[in-house]
């Protein structure tokens, strides 16, 4: 339970960088920019989902805004259906989504590598269609719930209705998701997942149920985009199928590997690249597409030079400088 | 006694196993053959990862093969690989307790057993230790005490001396030679170097292009006119 519990320099680091933007990130920031950084804490979440399975597993998975969207549906659906509370509507959507990660598990269980990726893309294409045929419910009546007109009112949540307080609890929510990936991670799960990322045959012979894992870290990914999803939903309201392009999964997952897969950092990194950039781009009056040039040599360099993303080699920095300091007092 | 009977695997045109049968009754046995031979296939088809084509491996009354792989390992089946396979970025005790991980006993004892295990292989004090930073001997060692979790009541090792030192390797087979009496499993060892497998294993397999050329004690088997022909070829007339 000690082990379990250990919060390790890099989780301290992480729970002030979450008290910074609970506490002080709201205050500073106006209208634009509380947006920017609710839709950044949003897909940190989902992009946390997608980095975890490539980095404890080594599966690539170019779903995740797929499953996002499939997540914003319920939660729109449900909301104007039933008007039940957004906590409500947020964990169904997200148990939704878990669901529709395990379905897409099952062809994907014998795959690996690039063939994995490919069904994964498929999915999310298949995924980009649905939406763009049917759209996302906006109060309107019948299964698919679109009317034309104006949206209906979205119920967020009773504690979070201002932009501010919004913020904060997608900030919570995404804080809950980090430690539930880590808790995993220290647990059964991560042993499993360490074990079949280094062999499927040693696991098998240490005695793990593969493909129970496989699903279950689909389930996990399908269960973070939900609820990221939902959030997003919650933040503006209305979705639009634009936003969950399959274009949009294989940027996200790129992104994470920028950042770096195996930290949190990494899906902060990758969160701020996605939404934080752009925004700064259009603040700046500079083609907000340039992002993308940014995002392709973020990839070159990181599959160049940094296996581990900016997040790795910043820790890795961090660490050297530790290192150095406490030689110097030593030597002194 | 495990009971390998009438095993044989096709790969395509290529007979990898044909019709192999063995009755393992000693604690340590040994399976030997030149490259190619099909050891290592045996063992993939007593861990589950090749299917035969019919035939049985019995062991107290179970039969191994209608088992999948993980459900072999939760009976009891260990192997080891020739290549150590050990998770990098989990610490030397958490590679060992993944292996009991799927069990209903309690977390202590979990903890209580990996650490009995890594004393007996001389891995306690580095269970801290992450994989990533094993040499191979440490490694081979974590390996070993793998398999040594959980009532093992078969334990394979596909070539554990590979790329070891002499003294490397005699430690290894003085830790081979322990398990039985420490856990009570059956130790099946498939090796090229003969000095190890005359050491630890009382009985042993020959294979040769997928059959078994001769079975019964090692020192019979090492002087059997027929695996010296296999392992050194005979003089053409």
């Amino acid at each position: 339970m000690k082990r379990l519990l250990h919060v390790t320099p890099s989780g301290w680091t992480g729970f002030a960088f979450a008290a910074f933007c609970i506490l002080i990130l709201p205050e500073i920031s106006g209208r634009y920019w509380l947006s920017v950084f609710t839709s950044a804490g949003c897909f940190a979440l989902a992009i946390a989902g997608v980095a975890f399975m490539y980095a404890r597993l080594g599966m690539v998975s170019l779903t995740q805004v797929g499953l996002m969207g499939v997540g914003g549906w319920v939660a729109l659906r449900l909301n104007y259906a039933f008007g039940w509370p957004f906590e409500v509507n947020m964990v169904l959507a997200a148990l939704a989504t878990m669901v529709c990660g395990w379905v897409l598990a099952l062809p994907a269980l014998r795959m690996r590598g690039l063939y994995l990726a490919l069904v994964t893309l498929m999915a999310a294409g298949g995924l980009e269609i649905i939406f763009a045929t049917f759209q996302f419910p906006n109060g309107g009546t019948g299964f698919w719930g679109v009317k034309t007109g104006s949206a209906d009112p979205f119920l967020r949540p009773w504690i979070a209705t201002s932009p501010e307080a919004y913020l904060r609890y997608v900030i919570i929510c995404a804080v809950l998701g980090f430690v539930f990936i880590e808790l995993h991670r220290r647990l059964q799960p991560g042993r499993a997942w360490a074990l079949i990322r280094r062999s499927e045959a040693a696991a098998m012979a240490a005695g793990v149920n593969v493909t129970l894992y496989k699903t279950w870290a689909f389930g996990i990914a399908g269960l973070l985009g939900g609820a990221a999803g939902a959030l997003l939903a919650g933040s503006l309201g209305l979705l639009d199928d634009g936003t969950f392009r399959a274009s949009e999964s294989v940027m996200i997952f790129a992104l994470a590997v920028v950042g770096g897969a195996r930290y949190w950092q990494g899906a902060v990194v990758a969160a701020v690249l996605y939404k934080v950039l752009p925004a700064l781009l259009n603040i700046w009056g500079v083609d907000a597409d340039l992002a993308f040039v940014i995002f392709g040599v973020g990839l070159l360099h990181a599959v160049i030079t940094a296996p581990d993303g900016i997040a790795g080699q910043l820790i890795d920095a961090v660490r050297g400088l530790t290192a150095k300091r406490r030689k110097e007092a030593s030597d002194a | 006694m495990l009971e390998i009977r009438n095993i044989t695997v096709r790969f395509g045109g290529v007979v990898a196993l044909n019709d192999v049968s063995a009755s393992f009754a000693q604690p340590v046995s040994g399976i030997i053959g030149p490259n190619g031979a099909g050891k290592t296939t045996l063992m993939n088809v007593l861990s589950g990862f090749v299917t035969s084509t019919g035939g049985s491996v019995t062991r107290d009354g179970q039969e191994l093969l209608k088992l999948a792989p993980h459900r072999r390992a939760h009976w009891g089946l260990r192997r080891s690989f020739q290549k150590e396979e050990i998770a990098d970025d989990l610490t030397v005790f958490e590679n060992v307790l993944v292996q009991i991980d799927h069990g209903r006993s309690p977390a202590s004892q979990k903890t209580d057993e990996v650490s009995r295990m890594l004393a007996l292989v001389g891995m306690a004090d580095r269970a801290d230790k992450p994989g990533a930073r094993l040499n191979s001997f440490e490694r081979r060692l974590t390996d070993v005490a793998k398999c040594l979790v959980g009532q093992p009541r078969v334990v394979m090792f596909d070539e554990p001396a590979g790329g070891l030192s002499i003294d490397e390797t005699r430690q290894l087979g003085a830790l081979i030679r322990q398990i039985h009496a420490e856990t009570g499993a059956q130790v099946l060892v498939i090796d090229h170097d003969v000095d190890l497998i005359r050491e630890v294993c009382a009985e042993t397999l020959v294979l040769d292009f997928g059959k078994r050329i001769a079975f019964g004690p090692t020192d019979a088997v090492l002087n059997d006119a027929s695996v010296k022909a296999a392992y050194l070829g005979t003089e053409e007339v």
